[in-house]
């Protein structure tokens, strides 16, 4: 990979910002504000600088409005039936937009496929 | 059957059982709170309605429904706002953000690989300008205005002309950047920052080079 000095920091970045939304929603969890804050700030950076995340971090983050998902405390999770597939239904509290995700026990994410595993362990 | 299942405390297996009538007003606290937990989307008018039982207009809720999902997924900017991203703080907050800055300090001490590496603090300086900021403990030492000289807390959000900051006597204080000089200790490493050059977002610092241009002063 070329350059992987500069995208290092920017990972080591958002990875920072991360565990500072799930820290600072820890201490308090009524307020949701500055979690927010931080996960929007670190979605700019990763649209900015074209950063790949992986898929378990980013369904903790909700598209519309990027707050931290938390089920339970900031947003309702469902498993629902659809057309003979079960689905888990992730919906954000604060804008109302849902996710649904294939909740299918034959189904394997490709990063975790051994066809994959050598290029995550080329970028560590 | 039923006076067997549901029978009433005589006084003295009430004192037995130390059971606490906790008062009318207790009572209905607690179920109003439960309430605006568990329907948050309501307004508080209309939950007081519901609990006293009054017809409550509904409106077309499958169309608005629809409506609402087949709008743009990103975006809805003037709406975000107006959900009051930023925050309001409540007093005797300061000890809670404390956990946030032994976070920033262990991923500055990460960032440099080490405690006090004498050889270069040049280095230090360019990886702070791409490091992030929130949760460092800042101060401020110059400034035009001699109000904000001496400010000095934790800050909680950057944006692109304001820095943020708890003190320590529970305050939000709104700095802004321009012309002002802070002041950042990291492990006895002590760091300037000219505020005026660095009017960006957070997150375009990243991504931007900074050149050396003008005069550095306040």
């Amino acid at each position: 990979m070329a350059g992987p000095v500069k995208d290092r920091e920017a990972f080591q970045r958002l990875n920072f910002l991360y565990q500072a939304a799930h820290c600072v929603l820890a201490q308090d969890p009524e307020n949701q504000a500055l979690a927010r804050f931080y996960c929007h700030t670190e979605r700019t950076i990763a649209k900015r600088l074209v950063l790949r995340r992986d898929p378990s971090v980013k369904r903790t983050l909700c598209r519309g409005c990027s707050s931290l998902l938390v089920p339970g405390l900031t947003c309702t999770q469902r498993q629902r039936r659809h057309r003979g597939q079960r689905w888990t239904v992730q919906t954000c509290l604060t804008c109302r937009r849902s996710q649904r995700f294939l909740n299918d026990p034959g189904h394997v994410l490709w990063g975790d496929r051994p066809e994959a595993q050598l290029g995550s362990q080329a970028e560590e | 059957m039923k006076s067997v299942i549901y029978h009433a405390f005589s006084q003295k297996e009430a004192d037995e059982l130390d059971v606490q009538h906790s008062g009318v007003q207790q009572a209905e606290a607690f179920v109003r709170a439960f309430l605006r937990r568990s329907m948050p989307h309501m307004s508080r008018q209309a939950r007081e309605d519901q609990l006293q039982r009054k017809a409550v207009v509904l409106e077309y809720f499958t169309r608005r429904k629809r409506k609402e999902k087949k709008r743009k997924s990103r975006g809805l900017s003037a709406r975000q706002r107006r959900e009051l991203r930023l925050f309001d703080i409540k007093p005797e907050q300061q000890s809670l953000f404390l956990p946030l800055h032994e976070l920033w300090k262990q991923y500055i001490r990460d960032l440099c690989n080490g405690l006090k590496p004498d050889t270069q603090p040049q280095m230090i300086q360019a990886k702070l300008l791409k490091a992030d900021l929130h949760g460092a403990i800042i101060s401020v030492t110059k400034s035009k205005c001699p109000s904000y000289v001496g400010v000095t807390g934790i800050l909680l959000q950057e944006t692109k002309h304001v820095f943020k900051i708890v003190t320590q006597e529970d305050r939000l204080k709104v700095i802004p950047k321009l012309n002002c000089v802070f002041t950042v200790e990291i492990d006895g490493f002590v760091s300037y920052i000219y505020g005026s050059k660095f009017q960006l977002r957070s997150s375009e610092r990243s991504a931007k080079k900074f050149k050396a241009k003008g005069t550095i002063d306040l």
